[in-house]
Order: structure tokens, then C-alpha cells, then sequence
């Protein structure tokens, strides 16, 4: 995998969220595309990269990824003063269709991608309602990361555990949308493939361990149906966004 | 960038290749292969079975201190699909086939399929299976079980090089007696049994095999002793990720190297380019390397 040296223009922290901007003139990433990212200057250790979404990207090169620290890979990307080494943008994101209205909902570090989606979408003069969820825990400094970063969006209060299915009820009538596009956590994915399915178009950014990132090693194989059967597809090049009503979850 | 100074041909079983570095069978997609073509002595196919073969349910790959562990399952379309696509692999270099079976049957007919197909150039067959006709223990589990099946293998694959691919179990054995039942080439080593675990979950991870750089000093050592005990070449594989890490297996006595994983984590043009560096700076060719090691010496003036 070609890894480009790019250049951090700054790393901004909110609570366990760190906000990664970096210059980036290569390809622009689309929606729900992601990035393979490894820190350099330690050799092969870590010895994978690891995979992230494209947050955001602006007019002006400026690139930007949403993180979470959950171990030493992610630690040493979020670690100040960390140079990178950035992929192109890879695999499969949403894809958008040009009627309104449609609904963004999303939860924790994996609101991510929906920051660039919301951009193109406004660009593109679709209308679109976002819904993101508000966990108890959620640090305030995260909340006023959400509100700064999708204004106008719905933020829902939830609990944790239960709390995805109870926040697509929040989201009420789905039929009321064209489409609904969803990045949070497994069961927000969950519960949004079985609140959509026969009433609205859903697509769902999944996730899953990754190694080459180019389709070469099938690690991150997804089950979805495939004409009646059960095939495993590749998150890195079929997806990371599945139509949910493919997905044989 | 790789200098074009720099002589890095070689040859394996009378197929010239144009630098000394293939991709591990499973590693490298028919895309990424013919990318690197410029790059690769040879492309490697993935693994094919005589039917299409699902893989196993995720998670299939978790990462380890300086590698990885994958339960891939050798996901794959049947050997049909596959052969109807195989102008995928039309990169303007030769085309090694993995393919493996269940039974010795299988890997007859996938070998007699593989001898009439002009745009392959040789067959590896992959070991590292199991046998359904043997309890299911691993085609590569000992020296009688290697030879039925390369001695098989070997009649079905009429004019064209046979490599046998071993893991490093065993390894000695089961290559002299590949090599006494036919084959023309044994790429050492595949993945070594492997598992990790997830404490915090109290779960098993990925149940395995482990591959990259942790694996390269066994891999080392595979091909040290048996390149020594056989008149075959031997090709090199198991945790290349770096220019002198390929000099080093051909110093051991690799006739040509494999890089699987190590090409996730870089690219293998950048490995192949450090080698070629480091050719440079020897003043070698890649010829020159063939085997040429001496032994260890008490390090003197530190
Ligand atoms: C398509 C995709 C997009 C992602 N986008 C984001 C994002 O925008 N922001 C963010 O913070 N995280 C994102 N993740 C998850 C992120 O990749 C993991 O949190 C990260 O790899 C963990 O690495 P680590 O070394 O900190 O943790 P460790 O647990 O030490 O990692 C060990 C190994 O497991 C893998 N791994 C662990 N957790 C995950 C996970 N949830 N998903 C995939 N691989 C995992 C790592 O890549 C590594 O190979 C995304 C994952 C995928 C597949
Ligand atoms: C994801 C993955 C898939 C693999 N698939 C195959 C395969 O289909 N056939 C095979 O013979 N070996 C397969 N292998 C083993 C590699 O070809 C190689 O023998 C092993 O990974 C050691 O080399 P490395 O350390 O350079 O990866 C696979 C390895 C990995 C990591
Ligand atoms: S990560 Fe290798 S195929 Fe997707």
C-alpha cells in the first residue's frame, strides 16, 4: 500500500476525540471513503496501518480525520507532533442520488464520515436532516465538537447499551426520506438495517479488521446476499458503505 | 526507484525472471499484481480450489508484535471462474497457479487443467490443506503424505515446472521428499500456526496462521537447511518486508523471493528498490547471491 508523508497543520482534542487536519493535494476523498495511516518514524511497529474515514475536506487542500484512541496504533496518530504517512482515499462510500430529502445519522467516533457528507451534500443542494447521538457519557467537549461541526443537527440523548434503537424511534417516520445514510456504532448499524428495511433506502458504513486495504487479502470480509446466498464481500473495495438490505447480518 | 543498472534477473526452473521478487500466493490481488509488473519477476495467484470456497466468517486477520495472524480460509470463486478470468492476470510477466485440493484427486485435476492452459507458466501447489481423505490431517503432515500428492501432482502437470509449497513444520523431510517425488522447485515457508487472544473480551481472536516479519528468522533457517539438502531451487518466503531482508534469503540460498505481508504494510516496489541499493553498494548482481553465505564468525571490534 503507497503511503504519502503529509504534512499536520493541527490536532485538535475533544474529550477522547482528536480532530487530525493535514495538507493533502492528491485525489479528494469522497464521502465515506477511508484512509489507510500509520505514524512515521517507527519502522514496521506497529505493523499494520490503520484504517480511518475521511472525515472532512476542503477547497484548499486541507484534509481531516476524526480519531478515537482505543490502542497504541491510534495513540501514536493522535500523539502531538506525530508525522504521518496518509494512503489515497480507498474503497466504496456513499452513494448519493440527487433527490432530497435524506437523513444522516450517526453516533461516537463514527460520525465521521457524515462531517464530508453533509458538505457535499449541501453543495449539491439536497436537503438532508441530521441525527446524531448524544450518550450520556459524552464529554461536553464532544457535544460542542457535534454542534460546532453539524449545525442545525438533532443531538439525542441516549443511554448507552439499548439507547441506538430508542434514537432511530427519535428519528421517527423514515418513510419521510428518499434515503438514510448511517456511520455509528454496531448496534445504531443494526438497528437502522431493521427500522429501514421495506420502508427507505439505508446504506451503512461498516467496518471491519483490515491488512492490505486494496481487496488483495479478503481479511475484511462482510457477509451480504448475493443472489439468494451468502457471500463474503470485502469492506476495503465493496464497501466500507453497504446498501443495508445487502448486508446478511 | 528501482536503477536499471542494477542486473536483478534470475532464473527458476528455465523461466527468466526479471528481478528475483514474486508476490506470495493470496497477498497480492490480479490488480495490485499487474501494477507491480514492472516490479515482479513473476505473478503468484491466489489459492485455487476445484469448487468456489466462501472463506471463513470474520474476523480473519488480527494484527501481532511485527505481524499477523489471517483465517482467510482460502476464499475463492472454483477453478472455472477463475480460469475465465484469467486474463486478469496478463501482466507481461509469467503466471505461477496455487491451487490446492481436499483429496490427491483434486489436485490431479487441477494440475491437468493447469497443464493446458498456455498463460500459466508453473503450478504451486499449496500444502498447507487438509485432507479429507486422511482424517483431515494436513497434505503437508509428513514425508509419505508429500510425496503421493507431488508424485501425483507431477504426472498431471506434463511439461511444466511443479513448485510445492511446505510449511515449516517437518520441513526437511517433507522437501527431500518432494524432491524425490518430482517437484521442481519448494517454497518455503507458508504461514505457522498461530493464535491471539483477546483478554479483555475472553475470546479467541483469529485462530491461524502467523506471517511478516516475525516469521522471517524460521523462514531463514527453512531455507538455509533445505536449499542445502536438496538440488532444487528453493523460493524464499516469510516476513520480506525490506530490500535487505531479500538478499538475505537468497544468501541462504533462495533462488527467488516472496513477499506476502510485508506488502500491506509497505510496497513491494519500495522493497525491491532497497534491494536493488543494496546490490549497488555490494558491487553484486542478484546472481551473485545464490547461496553465498558464509558461516558465523565471533564478532570482532566492538
Ligand atoms: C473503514 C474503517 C473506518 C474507520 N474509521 C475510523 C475513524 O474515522 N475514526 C476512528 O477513530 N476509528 C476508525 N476506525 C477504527 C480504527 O481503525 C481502529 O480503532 C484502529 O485500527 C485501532 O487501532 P489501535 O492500534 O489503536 O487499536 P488496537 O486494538 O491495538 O489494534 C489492534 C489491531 O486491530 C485492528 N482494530 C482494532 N479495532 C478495530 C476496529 N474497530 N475496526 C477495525 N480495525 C480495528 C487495528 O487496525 C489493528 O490491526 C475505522 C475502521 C474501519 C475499518
Ligand atoms: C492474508 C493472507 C492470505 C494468504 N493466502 C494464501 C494462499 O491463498 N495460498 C498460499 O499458499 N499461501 C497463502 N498465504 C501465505 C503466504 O503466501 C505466505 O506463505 C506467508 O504469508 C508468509 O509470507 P509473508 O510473511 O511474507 O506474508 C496467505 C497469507 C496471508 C497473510
Ligand atoms: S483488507 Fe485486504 S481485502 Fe480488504
Amino acid at each position: 500500500m503507497k503511503l504519502h508523508p503529509v504534512e499536520v497543520i493541527s490536532r485538535e482534542r475533544y474529550g477522547d476525540h482528536v480532530r487530525i487536519q493535514y495538507l493533502w493535494t492528491g485525489d479528494p476523498p469522497q464521502p465515506g471513503q477511508f484512509v489507510m495511516v500509520r505514524a512515521a518514524g517507527h519502522g514496521l511497529d506497529p505493523f499494520l496501518s490503520r484504517p480511518l474515514f475521511a472525515h472532512d475536506y476542503e477547497e484548499g487542500d486541507v484534509a481531516s480525520l476524526l480519531v478515537v484512541v482505543r490502542g497504541r496504533g491510534t495513540a501514536l496518530l493522535a500523539e502531538e507532533g506525530s508525522a504521518l504517512l496518509v494512503s489515497d482515499p480507498l474503497g466504496r462510500g456513499f452513494q448519493v442520488t440527487e433527490d432530497g430529502p435524506v437523513a444522516l445519522v450517526g453516533g461516537g467516533v463514527w460520525v465521521s464520515p457524515l462531517k464530508l457528507l453533509a458538505r457535499s451534500l449541501r453543495r449539491r443542494g439536497i436537503e438532508h436532516d441530521v441525527y446524531l447521538e448524544s450518550p450520556a457519557a459524552a464529554s461536553g467537549a464532544y457535544l460542542g465538537f457535534l454542534k460546532e461541526n453539524f449545525p442545525g443537527a438533532t443531538l439525542i440523548e441516549t443511554a448507552g447499551g439499548t439507547g441506538s434503537a430508542v434514537f432511530l424511534d427519535w428519528v421517527g417516520d423514515l418513510a419521510r426520506y428518499e434515503s438514510i445514510y448511517v456511520s455509528g456504532t454496531a448496534e445504531t448499524l443494526a438497528a437502522a438495517r431493521s427500522a429501514a428495511a421495506g420502508v427507505v433506502p439505508a446504506q451503512l458504513a461498516v467496518r471491519e479488521r483490515m491488512a492490505c486495504a486494496n481487496g488483495s487479502c479478503y481479511g475484511c470480509a462482510v457477509p451480504v446476499w448475493a443472489g439468494g446466498e451468502m457471500v463474503y464481500a470485502r469492506a476495503c473495495v465493496d464497501g466500507p458503505v453497504f446498501e443495508a438490505a445487502a448486508l446478511a447480518w | 526507484m528501482v536503477t536499471r543498472t542494477t542486473d536483478l534477473a534470475v532464473e527458476l526452473c528455465g523461466i527468466a525472471l526479471h528481478t528475483p521478487l514474486l508476490p506470495a500466493a493470496g497477498t497480492a490481488s490480479a490488480g495490485v499484481m499487474s501494477a507491480n509488473a514492472d516490479i515482479f519477476g513473476a505473478v503468484v495467484s491466489k489459492t485455487v480450489t476445484l469448487k468456489a470456497r466462501p472463506g471463513n466468517p470474520p474476523p480473519r486477520v488480527a494484527e501481532t508484535p511485527s505481524g499477523m495472524v489471517n483465517f482467510i480460509g482460502l476464499q475463492n470463486p472454483g477453478l472455472e471462474a477463475f480460469v475465465q478470468n484469467l486474463g486478469n492476470f496478463d501482466s507481461g510477466v509469467p503466471l505461477i497457479m496455487s491451487v490446492a485440493g481436499d483429496t490427491v484427486g483434486e489436485f490431479v485435476g487441477l494440475c491437468r487443467r493447469m497443464a493446458v492452459e498456455g498463460r500459466v507458466s508453473a503450478v504451486e501447489i499449496n500444502l498447507s490443506c487438509p485432507n479429507v481423505e486422511h482424517g483431515g490431517l494436513l497434505f503437508c503432515a509428513g514425508p509419505e503424505s508429500v510425496a503421493e500428492v507431488v508424485a501425483a501432482c507431477r504426472d498431471a502437470l506434463p511439461g511444466k515446472p511443479l513448485f510445492v509449497k511446505l510449511t515449516n513444520e517437518g520441513v526437511l523431510r517433507n522437501s527431500l521428499a518432494a524432491e524425490e517425488a518430482g517437484a521442481d522447485a519448494l517454497t518455503l515457508i507458508n504461514t505457522v500456526p498461530a493464535l491471539t487472544v483477546d483478554a479483555r473480551e475472553r475470546r479467541v481472536l483469529v485462530k491461524g496462521g502467523l506471517s511478516g516479519p516475525a516469521i522471517k528468522p524460521v523462514a531463514l533457517r527453512a531455507v538455509y537447511e533445505v536449499s542445502r539438502a536438496v538440488e532444487v531451487p528453493v523460493i524464499g518466503c516469510g516476513g520480506v518486508a525490506r530490500g535487505t531482508d531479500v538478499a538475505e534469503f537468497m544468501l541462504a540460498g533462495a533462488a527467488a523471493v516472496q513477499v506476502g505481508s510485508g506488502s500491506f504494510a509497505r510496497e513491494p516496489r519500495e522493497i525491491l528498490g532497497e534491494f536493488a541499493v543494496y546490490l549497488g553498494e555490494m558491487g553484486l548482481t542478484a546472481r551473485d547471491l545464490a547461496g553465498a553465505l558464509g558461516e558465523a564468525k565471533p564478532l570482532s571490534g566492538w
